[in-house]
């Protein structure tokens, strides 16, 4: 079996959902930092890579994604694999960014 | 979209009759929260280890931000208005459009032009290529399942779907972005504007023109 | 690697049957089209998807098939096409012979 889960030109499907919707923070971030990962200086990460990140990480991954979620699990799965860093230390950075963002900050006067 | 939505959704994945549409698969409120959790500590360990310098993610924001339909409309209106610069279009999208200061960032950029027996227009099966350098991101619907899947199967009823019935006998060219090209449909010129002038002529222009699912409507 | 195909050609895609990260979908293979221009040489994405940037370049080019021939339910034109872009080692030639039917 050699058709990826993604390959899915010519299978049926229902109507286009024709709805335009907002680029959010996050989704600008993710695609920002795979632009720089890639880029001339850096090298790092190719969009071949990145896409074969998202082509193997698994179809019930890929089909319960938003695409800027496949794109940035696809992202750090190949990072990891690069030893850039290693799980523990992302699930570590993962709780710091979480205490942040669970932490009110209270107004300023 | 909750995760018991989620769990509905892949359950469903082939029975594309139940509503009539294909879900897009969005985060939810939690979803967009993980997301940006997920993002802030993939940023933070690229800066501690140098990869990345503080305020850059910030810049490549604003860079990539930059680019939207005005570009792409400042070219087809050239293209209307100059025939050799079509020409130049036709034959090297990415030099010609350098010309207008425009660069793209992608491979090299394939124009296609619209006439009364052609009408093209342009999707990608496999992923969601899309010339974000002159359209800068694509929309929801064109990254969406139902799209990449049927395009190229059946293109006139998806064309159908976004209100838009070609004339008989007009043929339909379907463009699979797949690999290093990237696409840009050069729509007809409408009736009545011909006495309009360039910036005017781009005001006419639409994202979905350039992708495809639409066309330039006359002028009153 | 010099280009094998050039516009006017008659291309076979080819099943390769590889696993990985590949470009060229399903619904092309074992499928003839004619070749519309060179689009020039680039690194192979089978090997870009691996980490693999020493080369070498692979030709690449657009490739025209007839909607009619991709899918036998097809409902519109016999002109109406469906171009697409294939690396070198995705084709072979396509015979005069098969040409013929």
């Amino acid at each position: 079996m050699t058709r990826g889960y993604h390959d899915i030109g010519g299978n049926a499907a229902g109507a286009i959902p024709i709805v335009e919707l907002p680029w959010l923070q996050w989704e600008k971030q993710v695609e920002a930092i795979r632009n720089l990962l890639g880029d001339g200086t850096r090298r790092m990460m190719s969009l071949d890579e990145l896409r074969r990140g998202f082509e193997s990480f698994g179809e019930d991954k890929y089909k319960k994604l938003s695409f800027y979620r496949r794109r940035i699990e696809a992202m750090i799965d190949v990072l990891i694999e690069k030893e850039v860093f290693t799980r523990e230390e992302l699930d570590a950075a993962i709780a710091d960014a979480r205490a942040r963002w669970e932490t009110p900050v209270p107004c300023q006067p | 979209m909750s995760d018991q939505e989620h769990t509905h959704d892949h359950a469903h994945s082939h029975d594309h009759a139940h509503d009539g549409h294909e879900p897009l698969v969005v985060e939810d409120e939690a979803g967009n929260i993980e997301g940006q959790i997920l993002v802030d500590a993939l940023q933070t360990l690229l800066v501690e280890r140098g990869l990345v310098f503080p305020g850059e993610v910030r810049r490549e924001i604003e860079r990539i931000e930059a680019p939207g339909v005005h570009l792409g409309a400042k070219i087809v209106a050239r293209a209307w208005v100059d025939d050799d610069f079509r020409t130049r279009l036709l034959a090297d999208g990415k030099s010609a459009v350098a010309e207008l200061g425009i660069g793209v960032g992608e491979a090299q950029l394939i124009v296609v032009a619209n006439d009364a027996d052609t009408h093209n227009f342009v999707c990608c099966t496999l992923c969601s290529c899309y010339p974000r350098s002159i359209l800068g991101q694509p929309p929801a619907w064109y990254i969406s399942k139902a799209y990449r899947a049927r395009a190229v199967r059946e293109p006139r009823a998806v064309l159908e779907e976004f209100g838009l019935v070609l004339p008989d006998g007009v043929r339909v060219l379907v463009h699979d972005s797949n690999a290093d090209m990237r696409y840009l449909v050069l729509p007809q010129r409408p009736k009545g504007s011909e006495g309009l002038g360039e910036d005017q002529l781009a005001g006419l222009i639409t994202r979905d023109c350039m992708i495809g699912v639409s066309v330039v409507g006359p002028v009153a | 690697m010099i280009p094998r195909f050039d516009a006017g050609d008659r291309v076979l895609v080819l099943d390769l049957g590889k696993s990985g990260h590949v470009r060229t979908p399903f619904y092309v293979r074992r499928h003839s089209g004619v070749v519309l221009h060179r689009c020039g040489a680039f690194l192979n994405p089978e090997d870009l998807a691996i980490g693999n940037v020493a080369g070498p370049v692979v030709p690449l080019y657009r490739v025209g098939f007839a909607m009619t021939d991709l899918w036998k339910d097809y409902r519109g034109l016999p002109a109406d096409m469906l171009c697409i872009e294939l690396y070198d080692h995705w084709l072979n030639p396509v015979e005069a012979a098969v040409r013929a039917d």
